[in-house]
């Protein structure tokens, strides 16, 4: 494709301007190439652990339940709910931001609640229960892991398109028809020097004459 | 010419810009390992003043590492410097705390040159993917600090 070239007065000074133009607009296309690498390095190790913990969530879950089923099994299901449904339990979730090669990205953390009681007696339940409610924290704990991961990767992925608009615009129209208006300059004052020489060339053959 | 003033212009901006963003997560001051640990919130001010919040997980994992006095030099977010003119990434290291961190992760020796630790794109992962809030990238297109 034939690039576009920059409507420039043939001058040497255009010149010069041009070339500090093309190595200002290499500088900004290798820290934005830069910018980009790590980005999608963070977006595939934030895509690697995301799966991982959809397979963790998956199996915490079912664990959990089934967990939960066999205490239901021992206690009854109306003695257990009973029990269970004045339970309350705080949880402590520390949000906060952090950054990421120029990306705000979310950071949870669940605070571990230093309260050792769950709220249920423990003289009417058995282990089972205790069982089931331990295998629900360690659930809650991959959810909130899994939506920060979760909302990197949307992060990350949006990031790394607009920087990917830039890198292009820099590598495939920016910084070529710079190059090309440099050329077009170079060889119209190879071309002008060329003119310049015949000429002489001429006015001495005609003084040579006289 | 006033369109080559403006062009001048939206490419320097777009530098600007570019650097503005991807060092505006640089926090303000940093803070000692033993002083975020003694922290309910263990975080700094960013430049353009957001905050960075450091996971108690991270921190704990780098303590169990060091020494007392080590905790009391460490200072976080570790720099992970990516330069123009270089290809690969170097921590920005004061002393041998981050060497022995950096070491302990990477599970391999490593040395600092001109208070900077060398590390290569792989290893940078694994660096990464241990310490996701306690390191941070810096973009310079010289040599910094």
């Amino acid at each position: 494709m034939p690039q576009q070239l920059i409507k420039v007065r043939p001058t040497k000074i255009e010149l010069i301007k041009l070339k500090r133009r093309l190595s200002l607009a290499q500088r900004v296309q290798k820290i934005v190439k830069d910018r980009l690498s790590i980005l999608t390095m963070e977006f595939l190790q934030a895509g690697r652990e995301t799966v991982e913990a959809k397979r963790k969530l998956v199996d915490e879950l079912s664990q959990a339940y089934r967990a939960l089923s066999i205490a239901t099994g021992y206690h009854g299901y109306i003695v257990l709910e009973k029990e269970l449904i004045a339970t309350e339990a705080s949880v402590k979730v520390t949000a906060g931001l952090r950054n990421i090669a120029g990306v705000k990205t979310p950071s949870f953390e669940l605070s571990k609640n230093e309260k050792s009681m769950r709220g249920y007696s423990l003289v009417d339940t058995s282990s089972c229960l205790d069982h089931a409610a331990q295998l629900s924290e360690k659930f809650l704990e991959t959810v909130i892991e899994l939506a920060e991961l979760q909302r990197n990767l949307e992060l990350l992925g949006m990031e790394i398109n607009r920087t990917k608009r830039i890198t292009n615009a820099l590598e495939y129209i920016i910084i070529p028809s710079l190059q090309a208006t440099i050329s077009y300059l170079n060889m119209k004052f190879e071309e002008r020097d060329r003119e310049e020489k015949a000429r002489l060339k001429h006015v001495k053959v005609l003084i040579a004459r006289r | 010419m006033s369109g080559d003033l403006h062009y001048e212009r939206v490419l320097h901006e777009c530098l600007r810009g570019e650097l503005r963003i991807v060092n505006a997560g640089l926090p303000r001051s940093r803070k000692t390992l033993a002083t975020l640990l003694r922290e309910e919130y263990p975080l700094v001010i960013c430049s353009d003043s957001s905050i960075h919040i450091f996971k108690r997980r991270e921190l704990e994992q780098i303590a169990t590492i060091l020494d007392t006095d080590e905790q009391e030099a460490l200072l976080l977010p570790i720099f992970i410097e990516l330069r123009v003119d270089q290809n690969e990434a170097s921590v920005i290291c004061q002393g041998e705390v981050e060497e022995k961190i950096i070491s302990r992760i990477l599970n391999m020796p490593v040395t600092s040159e001109q208070e900077r630790i060398t590390i290569y794109r792989p290893q940078l992962a694994l660096l990464r993917k241990a310490l996701k809030t306690t390191t941070q990238y810096v973009f310079s297109l010289k040599t910094v600090a």
